[in-house]
């Protein structure tokens, strides 16, 4: 009577790990390095006049590689821009005050990222610093628009 | 027609009873819950029969809803040159929707369907009557483990089901399509949230573990004590379930998805 | 109402009671008493709502009006926790044995115990082969329901009803569908739980014959009232039509053979012009 009693608990207990496995697969395949944590980051700000669709959570990156995320969007009423809150690993705690940050797109298609520029300033960004040089994201139609502006004066020759 | 007209109002009202019924049995269940934890091995003997015997569908099942998902998302994404975002693709469809959705689905058709009958059966061959008279409460024995292995089968199901699914699109994107393998597994890390994506599909899993096993149990447990009532509680279960589900999961992706 | 005490002759006093069901009046001003000790079996044409005063006694029904006792106490209106206190000292043997098909035979006797004792696994162990042994089956304790013929399944639930050594003991039908030989098993069985345990029986039964050499009282229900009582002896003497119907068997009598409704050529004219 005990046998199929024990096979019934075995069976279980491999199921419900199976169940709990199957979680932490998922989490760890979408956590990665950019499950940064408050302890090991720092917090800057931008301000800009257009962020797009830039999303929360969207990657932070220098020379392309990912070292932070955006972590709140607000924008300043009084000032009408958007400020962002950039939380960057604490790794990378070098960065010259006269750093700029652009927003930008990811494939022809993709989302917005933040990528920074480094300047040439001895001085590092602390926490709670701001970036004071932005590039506003650019949108499709804006450019389309200056694109045909541009043309017009030639067809009429 | 009046007669028309009368049977609508009067499956409407029939509906509405069991409805309210149902709540009224909801609650009744509440106070049974905190001393079902003192007979564990009912509660595991019943995980077993309603979760571990679903695993093989829920796997098979969600492997090739993965791949079919891969197929066709990759038929869409070809066009854009968005290939790559391929494991992103399937992987936030899976874990928001298909996995609850699906894999509740699956569990209701196979595992609530199971207990409907099997309670309905009890109650129809004397077996719930005896018990009563035997001074045991049949809630409490036969009702409360089983409601309670629903709940805490199906978000592990729906689990496995997403993880099945994720694989099977890596199957197929990559081995098949072309994908590349690292894209793939990089665009899951990029755009799938841990918080709002699986935080979302592992609460949604929940709500519709704890509709399905109730919706089991109820229909069992009410069901008339003839062979030909315990076999439309079966079907009834797997209808009211699913429909339920898919109504409730309107409602709550309207509510979890961000800028909604 | 008078309320019979602890030591009264009588372990269940139906007093007055009406009971109707969907409109239809099933009992209608019904009164009897279950001796202790005795084997007493209720007897009625089918659909006297036989199974129903079973209910009635249990507890799983309330009557209209009137009092049911058990033991000098009413049944019922009642909490739950009385009622299940009255319930586990009655065993009830239902007409398909009603054995829970998920647990082998051992463990379906044992299943009171477990859920209502903390008694050691030894001890109930020998409680539940003891009990098993009087009815024959204990050579059979691993079987599963599904295993067991009707006879047997009765039996098991004949020891998994006798497991509390309950006060009364009820058989719903407990010859129907049963061999010649079974039978005779069952009649054996429930005079000698009886009269060995001291305890009472009541017998819902249709059978005559058996209830002939089982039973010390006999009630006779029909049309919501008893129509008759006594021993077997006093009922084979009774003359009234009704009893003379029950007990010989006759086709047709005070329950009537042809289902009541028109005449034959009226019928046959509504049929024609329908």
């Amino acid at each position: 009577m005990t046998n199929p009693a024990r096979a019934i608990d075995i069976s279980v207990g491999l199921f419900i790990l199976l169940g709990l496995g199957s979680v932490i697969f998922l989490v760890t395949q979408t956590l990665g390095s950019a499950g940064i944590s408050a302890s090991e980051s720092y917090t800057v700000h931008a301000r800009f006049n257009q962020i797009g669709d830039l999303k929360n959570r969207a990657p932070v990156a220098l020379a392309g590689v990912t070292i932070g995320r955006v972590s709140k969007i607000t924008l300043d009423p009084i000032a009408y821009t958007a400020v962002i809150e950039l939380r960057i690993d604490s790794k990378f705690n070098q960065l010259p005050t006269d750093t700029d940050a652009a927003i930008a797109t990811s494939g022809i298609l993709g989302g917005k990222y933040i990528e920074l520029s480094p300047g040439g300033d001895e001085t590092v960004l602390q926490d709670q610093d701001e970036i004071e040089f932005t590039q506003s994201a650019i949108l499709l139609e804006n450019l389309i628009g200056k694109y045909m502006l541009n043309r017009k004066p030639e067809s009429d020759e | 027609m009046i007669t028309a007209l009368r049977d609508c109002w009067f499956s409407f009202s029939q509906f509405a009873a069991t409805f309210g019924g149902f709540q009224m049995f909801s609650f009744r269940l509440l106070p049974y819950l905190p001393r079902a934890v003192l007979r564990p091995r009912l509660i595991t003997e019943q995980i077993y029969s309603v979760g571990a015997l679903s695993l093989v569908l829920i796997m098979f099942g969600g492997l090739f809803v993965g791949m079919v998902l891969a197929l066709q998302s990759y038929n869409t994404l070809v066009e854009f040159g968005q290939t790559d975002s391929l494991g992103a693709f399937a992987s936030e469809a899976l874990v928001r929707e298909l996995g609850p959705v699906v894999a509740t689905l699956l569990f209701a058709g196979r595992a609530g369907s199971a207990v409907a009958s099997e309670v309905g059966l009890m109650r129809a061959t004397d077996q719930i009557a005896a018990m009563e008279l035997m001074a045991v409460d049949p809630i409490q024995r036969v009702v409360v483990p089983r409601f309670i292995a629903g709940v805490i089968s199906v978000p592990l199901l729906a689990a496995i089901f997403s993880t099945m699914g994720v694989l099977g699109a890596y199957l197929v994107g990559v081995h098949l399509l072309g994908v590349d393998a690292g894209a793939f597994w990089s665009q899951i890390q990029d755009r799938v949230d841990v918080y709002e994506d699986i935080g979302s599909g592992i609460f949604k899993s929940f709500v519709f573990g704890v509709s399905a096993s109730l919706m089991g149990v109820f229909e069992g447990y009410y069901a008339p004590p003839t062979a030909a009532g315990v076999s439309r509680a079966a079907t009834r279960t797997v209808v009211i379930t699913s429909v339920w589900i898919l109504l409730l999961d309107f409602v709550l992706t309207s509510f979890t998805l961000p800028g909604t | 109402m008078k309320l019979a005490g602890n030591s009264g002759t009588n372990l269940v006093e139906v007093q007055d009671v009406r009971y109707s069901r969907s409109d239809r009046m099933l009992f209608n001003g019904l009164s009897l008493d279950i001796p202790r000790g005795k084997v007493t079996a209720v007897m009625g044409p089918s659909g006297t709502g036989k199974t129903t005063l079973l209910h009635l006694i249990t507890g799983q029904l309330l009557p209209d009006e009137g009092v049911v006792l058990f033991d000098g106490r009413v049944v019922c209106p009642c909490s739950r926790r009385r009622l299940y206190e009255t319930r586990r000292q009655i065993g009830v043997l239902f007409q398909n044995g009603a054995l829970l098909t998920n647990l082998n035979v051992f463990e379906n006797v044992a299943f009171p115990l477990r859920e209502h004792t903390r008694l050691p696994e030894q001890l109930i162990r020998q409680i539940v082969l003891m009990k098993l042994h009087s009815v024959g089956l204990r050579a059979a304790w691993l079987k599963m329901p599904s295993q067991l013929s009707g006879g047997m399944a009765r039996r098991v639930a004949l020891a998994r009803a006798l497991v509390m050594d309950p006060k009364l003991i009820v058989y719903d039908e407990p010859f129907a569908g049963l061999d010649p030989i079974s039978t005779g098993v069952i009649v054996r069985l429930i005079r000698q739980t009886n009269d060995a345990l001291g305890i009472t029986s009541i017998v819902v039964t249709h059978d005559v014959a058996e209830t002939e050499m089982l039973a010390d009282l006999i009630y006779l229900i029909s049309g919501g009232k008893v129509v008759a009582s006594g021993t077997p002896g006093e009922l084979q003497n009774d003359n009234s039509p009704i009893v003379n119907q029950f007990m010989r068997g006759l086709a047709d009598g005070p329950v009537p053979f042809h289902y009541p409704g028109p005449g034959y050529s009226a019928q046959l004219r509504a049929m024609s012009r329908a």
